[in-house]
């Protein structure tokens, strides 16, 4: 454990980058929403900034990609491919608690299943991790809820808490810790982690006053979403208000749907994308010839639902699939954000 | 299982040959260019490759051949754009492939026991492996019964084995079209119709069933009413397939994936999946 002056807190950003590329979180200056970003001027990071708007999931499964080029000039003549994987060494930078939980959803579910995603595991493979802990809740979040936050305990190599004039800065890896010494941070005293401790609770008890927009008693539905015990009614309701735009899936940290696509890029060059996916379009599950077994919205609405919350999908995770951002509750044109759909589970109507 | 698996960048493979089936329906035989993994390469019977056309995209194909002596060859039906751009190809072009994938149809645990085959239309194509490497393995089983039905004479599938199988001894065939044509001196009927001329065994009996969601249904109906079990009838799913290795999950439902939890699937199971087929 050590500590850094606030005013020198970016200085951990400088040293990663010479190594690694930043990505962390900046404030957009027309709008005034964060999103986590590519950093190469260090200065335009604003760790206080509230949860990005979109997931950090980017940097490691990119919105749209290339994944391998190849070259076919037809007839009997070679085939040339070519893998095209990032291999740039990547510093994520003031990453929320949700979301590094978020990025431990998608590694256990590209890296620790039957068959290990190659892509994905070349844009984790050099990665520095600087957690950054909450103090003050925002105004979706329910992390609290679904135990993803308002600090990290484990992920990191690197964890910032806010205690005030300084930050308490705990190690969590080899490499974590090599930087500490290199920078020749402070130690930090039991004192000061009696200080950070208190920083997370008391950001805990400021849920109920702050973050007003949330709340999801997600244990006391999962067992009804795994069994099918959720009422009818419900997700037919929740079909109807679904627009099928895909925003919730987008903005999870957690939803890691794709598409696959080869773009032609003419003299038999193509290039195979793989672009993320929603499970809330109607053409997700269409099969050729036009046959499409969830042709209703609720059926396929209820299967992102399943993902978050059934026990099925956690054995994939080793956690429920919803970290508790709160970026869906946000998003949603129908109001049919994870927290509402809970709550009509738990209540079993579809009134607020 | 211990043949190679190809699960990223697909393995560049030739077309030797290219034979006609049935309308928009075509078989390719292929051999990997790389002969090292050609030999490595173990299939399954019920398993299925991804299949990258150049240029076009990538599909979910079945294995038709045996998994043991048997050429190598996919059967693609031209229904969209990238089976389209298959079918455009000559001998001598090249694809490329990934898998195999999926869990396949059991076979040490069938043995000793009669085998139904019902297939309905191109339903035969992922039931082929599996009924070439049974007769492979004739003696180990008991009657060993194929029912295949097709719209019209002109739809039966893979004619030249059809003739060869009708004449192999002690494997049942059945034949019948829903629409005869002129010069038909065979079945006109649903193929369940023929299930009392057949006289099919129940007991100690396993049946594979491919078809349209359709016949389908009617063939489990009517095998189930004769008191088959559930876990008896056994069959492939098809989903939209993107990735193949449980990732991309189009090809999710209820609570398993297609791609490595299945494509094979027993009666019962597919019940508890509360989706339709
Ligand atoms: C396990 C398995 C085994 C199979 N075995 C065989 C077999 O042995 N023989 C056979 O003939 N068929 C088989 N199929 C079916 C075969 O995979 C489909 O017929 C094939 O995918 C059709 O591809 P297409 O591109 O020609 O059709 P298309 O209709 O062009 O497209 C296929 C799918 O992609 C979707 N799609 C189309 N365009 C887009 C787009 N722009 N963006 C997003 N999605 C799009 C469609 O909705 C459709 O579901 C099998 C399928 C599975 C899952
Ligand atoms: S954000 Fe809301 S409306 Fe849009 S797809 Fe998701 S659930 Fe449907
Ligand atoms: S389901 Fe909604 S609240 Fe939960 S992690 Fe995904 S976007 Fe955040
Ligand atoms: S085809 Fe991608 S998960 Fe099954």
């Amino acid at each position: 454990m050590y500590l850094i002056k606030k005013s020198d807190v970016l200085n951990i950003a400088k040293a990663l980058s010479a190594a690694y590329q930043v990505y962390g979180p900046v404030v957009e200056k027309v709008s005034g929403q964060t999103f986590f970003e590519k950093v190469d001027d260090i200065s335009e990071i604003t760790l206080a900034a509230p949860i990005p708007a979109a997931p950090p999931k980017s940097v490691v499964f990119p919105q749209a990609e290339r994944i391998m080029s190849y070259r076919y000039a037809g007839g009997n003549t070679p085939v040339e491919i070519k893998p095209d994987y990032a291999e740039t060494p990547k510093a994520l930078f003031g990453l929320r608690s949700c979301d590094l939980t978020g990025i431990q959803c998608l590694d256990r579910f590209f890296l620790g299943q039957e068959f290990v995603d190659d892509v994905y595991r070349h844009h984790r493979k050099k990665m520095f991790i600087v957690t950054n802990t909450c103090v003050v809740p925002f105004k979706y979040c329910f992390c609290v809820c679904t135990d993803s936050g308002p600090c990290a305990d484990e992920g990191y190599d690197l964890n910032l808490t806010d205690i005030g004039d300084n930050f308490f800065v705990e190690a969590g890896s080899a490499q974590g810790e090599a930087l500490c010494k290199k920078l020749n941070l402070e130690n930090a005293s039991e004192q000061h982690r009696s200080e950070k401790n208190a920083c997370v609770d008391k950001s805990i008890t400021l849920f109920e006053e702050f973050s007003t927009e949330s709340k999801a008693w997600i244990s006391r539905v999962m067992n009804r979403v795994t069994t099918g015990f959720a009422k009818e009614d419900v997700w037919e309701y929740v079909g109807d208000q679904c627009f099928e735009c895909g925003a919730c899936s987008f903005v999870c940290p957690s939803c890691s749907c794709f598409n696959i696509a080869d773009a032609s890029g003419g003299n038999g060059s193509c290039n195979r994308l793989r672009t993320w996916d929603s499970c809330s379009y109607e053409g997700y599950s269409r099969m050729a010839g036009g046959h499409n077994p969830r042709k209703p919205v609720e059926d396929r609405r209820n299967k992102r639902f399943f993902c978050k919350l059934s026990y099925s999908q956690s054995k994939k995770y080793l956690r429920p699939g919803c970290v508790g951002c709160g970026r869906c509750n946000w998003v949603c044109p129908g109001d049919i954000g994870l927290p509402n759909v809970v709550k009509y589970i738990r209540r079993e109507t579809t009134s607020r | 299982m211990n043949g190679i698996k190809i699960v990223t960048i697909p393995e560049v493979a030739t077309i030797e040959e290219i034979r006609d089936e049935i309308r928009d329906v075509k078989t390719f035989y292929l051999s990997l260019d790389n002969k090292e993994i050609d030999k490595n390469f173990k299939i399954k019977s019920g398993q299925f490759i991804m299949c990258t056309v150049f240029g076009a995209g990538e599909f979910a194909v079945s294995l038709p051949p045996s998994p043991e002596n048997d050429r190598f060859h996919l059967t693609v039906r031209k229904v969209g754009s990238v089976t389209n751009a298959l079918h455009e190809l000559k001998p001598g072009g090249k694809l490329g492939i990934r898998g195999p994938f999926g869990n396949g149809f059991p076979f040490e645990e069938i043995k000793g026991k009669n085998i139904i085959y019902v297939a309905g239309g191109i339903g035969l194509i992922p039931l082929r492996s599996s009924i070439v490497h049974v007769l492979q393995h004739k003696k180990e089983f008991g009657r060993v019964l194929m029912l295949h039905g097709a719209r019209t004479p002109d739809d039966l599938m893979y004619k030249d084995n059809l003739k060869e199988w009708q004449s192999f001894d002690g494997f049942e065939t059945y034949i019948t079209v829903d629409v005869a044509a002129p010069g038909w001196t065979g079945e006109v009927g649903f193929v369940h119709t023929l299930f009392d001329k057949a006289n099919l065994p129940i007991e100690n009996t396993v049946a594979f069933v491919c078809g349209p969601p359709v016949m389908f249904n009617t063939v489990i109906g009517e095998l189930m009413k004769r008191g088959l079990s559930d876990d008896c009838i056994i069959s492939t799913l098809e989903r939209h397939m993107k990735c193949g290795v449980g990732k991309c999950q189009h090809c999710a439902i209820g609570r398993t994936l297609v791609c490595t939890d299945g494509p094979v699937y027993t009666y019962r199971q597919i019940k508890t999946l509360g989706e339709q087929i």
